[in-house]
């Protein structure tokens, strides 16, 4: 089949607008928070929602019973709730003798479940009927009509073909694709996981996978004819026409085809989706593959299958089952019921045999008994259920006595408030949650300080943060701020040891300045066990090993798993001692200067030239001087014609020589554009004076530190560590992009530390005093335990103090322990010794039998940017992303603009990925840890074989059945005058449309004014008047 | 005399039914709705069976024995495809009695023992499928899965009671399969193991279909906390008889 250009294209577009909805999938060694729903953002919050579900088969707010639950234990606020009640109501009418307000409150808070249910045979007027008692008659022509209507609807339009199948004949053709595409999927883009890996990646996922799939033998067997599909064309766009046109998809229908068609698998097309788009991921670089090569795969599959499947012979078209609904609507009505598993229980075995014996005489004769039964099933159903509610409200008489038109219009009532129940409740939980907020800001000056702190100590925005810093301060004359934990500074890092790059910064940003980590001491020989480790994980990979090494070294597998299990925390402490230590290093962080890149060129060059010698002409290193390297090195670069002694001392003929320099071109890259392409990276190594400058200005100044620096300035990145545990990455620092954030304080102190950096910054007016360190550290969220680094680079005077700051670090880590670990455990009310809960946490951190070894962001809720004054005497639980902001060093309002860009848009992610992950875990959230498998190292599936699981597992948001994170939208308060904070709000687009749609709840309080203003419905409302006075009131009067 | 002998073997082919004769077992057994009435029908019918056999003393050919094994695994395949609970206690009580016939022929002593060993599972099944048609109006696989979680002491006893039908370690009808097999020639010790790999099969069809899957939102009222502590007593009650009165091997 060959198609134009133009259809090529349209494919491929019509593709990339079918997948906008389904968010990127980061692989998890670097995981990152998302909204399940970014590509929805655009719309209003409910109304995304509402696409999410039909999209994704979500869940998007809580079950009702879990509102009722929170309801109980105060966590709604009552006036909201009732509030939003009151606005439902008074939009709908009225209903004679109901009194509809009193009649919702009492279906949202106190019955557990909604009571309408889909009616697919009955009318009002049989509720109406079955109220009153009356008998209910069916029809033969009225129930085909409604069955062929229903089957028409639900089963043509967007509904893939193999889905519709799959309901009208039980073919299960889509559960079989779903299967075979994921095992495509492992093969292809599987990232060293398998010690087999598939042939040909190279030539794309398509190719590759065509190229396997035309020799499986398994499919040939069994009559899969995929060759005879692939023989149709040879593009992926090709066999995607082929197939639509197979299908019966007419074009205008392609888009949400493709939209359903993708969604199915959402996790995996979210992989590939990124994967795609991710030009400098190593893996893509290698084997590249992308959604159009996806949907060629799995559209060839389901028309093979399609085609190999008795059941759906003849039905393989859209046009043709149409055809069987219109000719056999009543079989084709009990099939459906029947595979859905919506089948009458009592009538399922009936319905069963009459299908399987075929005979239409007898499935007419069933379809009307069944058509009646279930009629009257839901009528009576339906009619019970407002029985029960009319009865909590003292209005059975009066629901009998509605007309069947007033029934519609209650029905129709209760209908719509079901469907918006869950915004309702969702608000109010906010309302509740942002009074809470209000009652512990407070807009009073902190008192001048007569010195400076002992230690000011930046942390990251991270939720976690909040705990240890609320403690730290509490244990010492310490200061806290909170900045995006990686300071301001975007950095692709490269590890010592490692070749590749890791981005440390949030994804929305791409470093461009590269910083290597080079060792200061000599690199020792790899420990003896360590090379020993190696060769077991080796062998562990091997697929012949296990036949003959499991007796051998099967027990020194069992010694590990035991240290592990019974004495975690020794067995860990032990061997570490058996590891290397990494030895002491250096992060390259000015830039090199073009005679140093070149002379690091140069250098490079000679010893691959030297190299090339010794391997290719067998000559000792010896023999080789330098001048004869040089001489090739200049011949290679074509800067100097053949020269005789260069021939004779390498003791070849002309011929040869040349071939050895053409190979130097060639194979060994001596070559001027391959040196113009190390030249750029190496120019891409290292920050300029003028950068780093820039870089900590921007960074003090964005959390209003500008003076009165005291003597310590700790930068605490932060990370987890934890055993066994494939969402440890999920634990990290999402603003450094997944990844620890010590790197990031490191680079930021050796920035501030260097005095060329200092005196530039007096001219900003910022004055580092001489005795001012900066220090990175790293706080180990899992174990709150915050250690510092690169000591050695600590001035001799401040040695002294190093005792008294590690010991305050110390006592901050226990006390935060104290509150956190509790939580954790099976009996959250017993109090925790601090030394007891400290070690409680280590040991949480080194057992590999740990499913929730911290919380991590779990409960997240505010986003406060202003000064850490604004909410320091406020416990906020570990509740709260902290940014420090003083608006009064930000007259433009840039740093306030950055912030909201940056931080902010990460926290509405991590909220949203929260939010979703809690609402249905099973569908936006990953499931149970429990049976999470790895999969192609880049993601986790539950069990051997599902999508790939993309949002948190249940362990870190449920607990005990029930949300532990209790979902609600970000609420997010910014202190600044309210003109100066509205300008900056209106100039970031992106954060606008957030707040506009409803993604985020934004407050803004002036310091000035002392007036609060909340975003609502639109529009700016100064509601909240705060002062000392009013904060201390009850919160009936703030709501007021 | 050999006509008499065939016909005990027909008379007692009805009772320990053999296909097409165990026709008029599983349409009694479908016809009756009530538990108690196929609780009987369960028991008495094997007994009968039994109890003809020792009566009638009947010569039985070698032939025999392939009949028996055809309709004991034919009974199983179609245990795979049957949804309907009840239905397919039916049918697995007939796959199993047909099974009676070879420690007959062994001349087997526990014969009676096994049809207890397999026949109060499937009471305790019977009961079962009386309480889901209670709650749920029928007792149908795939049709209202996720039981596991909407009412957990259920589905435990439910599967605890599918697993001693299928014959799984320290049940009795474990040990009395592995009686029949230590006792049977290789190639209907082969089959019988193939029989069992399909009621095991079509057990964890049984429960697959049951226990897991999207829970319903509805509240159903599960098993009272007396009756699940009976049931576990009756369990312990059934291995210890089993390995006291059948575990002597």
């Amino acid at each position: 089949m060959h198609i134009t250009l133009g259809t090529r294209l349209r494919i491929r577009s019509t593709i990339h607008m079918a997948a906008e909805p389904i968010p990127f999938f980061w692989p998890m060694r670097t995981f990152i928070h998302h909204n399940p729903l970014h590509g929805l953002e655009h719309l209003k919050f409910n109304e995304a929602v509402e696409e999410g579900k039909r999209l994704f088969h979500g869940r998007v707010y809580l079950p009702r019973k879990i509102y009722q639950h929170y309801y109980a234990e105060g966590k709604v606020d009552h006036e909201s709730l009732r509030k939003g009640f009151r606005r439902f109501v008074a939009k709908r009418g009225t209903v004679p003798g109901i009194d509809m307000y009193a009649m919702i409150e009492a279906l949202a808070l106190q019955l557990p479940t909604p009571i309408c249910s889909r009616l697919d045979m009955a009318q009002v007027s049989d509720i109406h009927a079955a109220l009153n008692q009356q008998s209910i008659a069916a029809t033969e022509d009225e129930a085909v009509a409604s069955a062929s209507k229903l089957l028409r609807d639900e089963l043509l339009g967007d509904r893939l073909v193999y889905e519709a199948m799959d309901i009208l004949f039980g073919s299960r053709v889509g559960d079989e694709l779903d299967d075979l595409v994921i095992n495509s999927c492992l093969d292809f883009f599987d990232e060293g996981q398998s010690v087999w890996s598939m042939p040909e990646r190279q030539l794309g996922f398509f190719k590759a996978w065509r190229d396997v799939v035309s020799r499986n033998v398994p499919f040939f067997v069994r009559g899969v004819r995929i060759g005879k599909i692939l023989d149709e064309a040879d593009t992926p766009e090709e066999i995607i026409a082929y197939v639509l046109e197979q299908l019966g998809i007419p074009e205008q229908e392609w888009l949400g085809y493709f939209t359903n068609e993708l969604v199915r698998l959402h996790g995996w097309v979210g992989f590939i989706r990124w994967r795609a788009s991710a030009k400098h991921y190593y893996w893509t670089q290698r084997f590249p593959g992308d959604l159009v090569d996806y949907l060629a795969i799995r559209m060839t599959l389901a028309l093979a299958l399609l085609h190999e499947n008795e059941k759906c012979q003849g039905h393989c078209t859209r046009d043709e089952i149409a055809s069987s609904i219109d000719q056999f609507p009543e079989e084709s009505y009990l099939r459906s019921e029947l595979n859905q598993g919506c089948v009458l229980p009592e009538m399922a075995h009936n319905v069963d045999m009459a299908i399987a014996g075929g005979n239409q005489a007898n499935l007419k004769k069933v379809f009307a008994e069944y058509a009646l039964k279930k009629k009257q099933h839901e009528a009576k159903s339906q009619a019970d259920k407002l029985l029960e509610l009319a009865g909590r409200v003292g209005a059975e008489s009066a629901l009998k006595a509605l007309s069947v038109d007033q029934l519609e219009q209650l029905i129709g009532i209760i209908r719509t408030f079901e469907q918006k129940e869950g915004l309702i409740f969702l608000r109010a939980m906010e309302d509740k949650a942002i009074k809470h907020l209000m009652k512990g800001v407070t807009l009073e000056s902190a008192p001048a300080r007569e010195k400076r702190p002992f230690v000011q100590a930046l942390f990251c925005i991270d939720t976690r943060s909040e705990r240890i810093r609320r403690n730290l301060e509490t244990v010492g004359d310490y200061e806290t701020y909170g900045i995006a934990g990686f300071f301001g500074v975007p950095v692709s890092f490269m590890q010592l040891g490692k070749g590749s790059e890791t981005h440390l910064c949030p994804v929305i940003l791409t470093p461009k300045n590269l910083v290597p980590e080079i060792s200061v001491t000599e690199i020792k020989d790899e420990a003896a066990l360590t090379t020993l480790g190696k060769a077991m994980h080796e062998l562990k990979e091997s697929v012949l090993a296990p036949f003959v090494t499991v007796e051998a070294i099967g027990l020194l597998f069992g010694f590990d798993m035991i240290g592990k299990t019974v004495a975690p925390h020794t067995y860990t402490h032990w061997r570490k001692h058996l590891d290397p230590e990494k030895p002491t290093t250096r992060l390259l962080l000015d830039k090199l200067s073009r005679e140093q890149a070149d002379s690091i060129l140069r250098a490079t060059q000679r010893a691959v030239i030297l190299a090339a010698v010794v391997h290719e002409l067998g000559r000792e290193p010896e023999e080789v001087s330098d001048d004869l390297v040089r001489n090739l090195r200049e011949l290679a670069l074509g800067r100097e014609s053949l020269k005789p002694e260069c021939a004779d001392n390498l003791g070849l003929g002309d011929q040869d020589l040349n071939a050895f320099i053409e190979s130097l071109r060639e194979h060994y890259r001596i070559n001027d554009s391959f040196a113009h392409m190390q030249l750029e990276r190496l120019g891409r190594i290292g920050f300029t004076l003028d950068e780093q400058v820039t870089y900590v200005g921007s960074a003090l100044r964005a959390i209003g530190l500008v003076d009165n620096f005291s003597r310590f300035v700790l930068l605490v990145g932060h990370g987890s560590a934890s055993e066994n545990n494939p969402y440890e990455s999920a634990l990290d620092c999402g603003a450094c992009g997944g990844n620890h954030g010590l790197v990031s304080g490191r680079v930021l102190a050796q920035m501030a530390n260097k005095p060329q950096v200092r005196r530039q910054l007096v001219k900003q007016g910022i004055k580092i005093p001489d005795d001012t360190a900066f220090i990175p550290a790293f706080h180990n969220t899992t174990t709150d335990q915050i250690s510092l680094h690169d000591m050695d680079l600590v001035p001799s005077t401040h040695l002294m103090y190093i005792d008294r700051l590690n010991t305050g670090l110390t006592a901050a880590a226990r006390l935060c322990a104290t509150e956190r670990v509790p939580t954790l455990e099976l009996h959250p009310d017993k109090e925790l010794k601090p030394a007891i809960a400290f070690r409680n946490a280590q040991r949480n951190s080194m057992d590999w039998s740990q499913v929730r070894p911290e919380w991590g962001l779990s409960r997240n809720a505010y986003f406060v940017i202003g000064r850490r004054n604004l909410t320091q005497s406020f416990g906020l639980d570990g509740r709260a992303f902290l940014h420090s902001y003083d608006y009064r060093v930000d007259p433009k309002g840039r740093l306030l603009a950055t912030i909201m860009t940056g931080p902010l848009v990460v926290g509405q992610w991590i909220n949203m990925e929260h939010y979703f992950s809690a609402v249905d875990n099973q569908r936006f959230g990953s499931g149970s840890k429990v049976n999470h498998n790895v999969a192609g190292r880049f993601g986790v599936m539950s069990g051997n074989v599902s999508d790939l699981r993309t949002g948190l597992p249940s362990q870190t948001v449920l607990k005990d059945g029930l949300p532990y994170h209790e979902p609600i939208r970000l609420i997010t308060l910014v202190e600044a005058p309210f003109d100066h904070a509205k300008q900056v709000f209106d100039s970031v687009v992106a954060v606008k449309n957030l707040v506009k749609n409803a993604w985020i709840r934004m407050l803004i309080v002036d310091p000035e004014t002392h007036n609060v203003s909340l975003y609502e419905r639109g529009e700016w409302k100064h509601n909240y008047q705060l002062s000392t006075e009013l904060a201390a009131k009850p919160e009936e009067t703030l709501a007021s | 005399m050999m006509d008499m002998s065939y016909l005990s073997l027909l008379l007692i082919a009805i009772f320990l039914p053999l296909f097409p004769l165990s026709m008029f077992f599983n349409s009694l057994y479908a016809r009756l709705k009530h538990p108690l009435l196929r609780m009987v029908l369960l028991l008495g019918w094997p007994l009968t069976g039994i109890y003809l056999y020792g009566i009638l003393q009947p010569e039985v050919p070698d032939w025999m024995v392939s009949w028996v094994l055809a309709t004991a695994v034919f009974y199983a395949f179609r245990l795979l495809a049957m949804r309907e609970v009840g239905i397919w206690s039916g049918y697995f009580a007939t796959s199993a009695w047909a099974c009676l016939w070879l420690p007959l022929m062994y001349a087997d002593s526990d014969t009676t023992l096994y049809v207890f060993w397999f026949g109060i599972p499937l009471l305790l099944l019977v009961l079962l499928v009386g309480g889901l048609e209670k709650r749920y109006g029928a007792a149908y696989t795939e049709l209202y899965g996720g039981l596991a979680q909407t009412i957990p002491r259920f589905s435990g006893v439910f599967v605890v009671t599918v697993l001693a039908l299928v014959a799984t370690p320290v049940f009795p009808a474990f040990l009395g399969m592995l009686n029949i097999l230590v006792a049977s020639q290789p190639l209907v010790a082969m089959t019988l193991v193939v029989l069992w790999v399909i009621w095991s099969w079509a057990g964890m069809r049984l429960i697959q279909g049951m226990i897991v899957g999207d829970p319903s939102t509805e509240v159903i009222e599960d098993l009272s906390l007396i009756y699940t502590w009976g049931f576990g007593a009756l369990m312990l009650l059934l291995v210890g008889a089993g390995f006291t009165l059948t575990g002597n091997f």
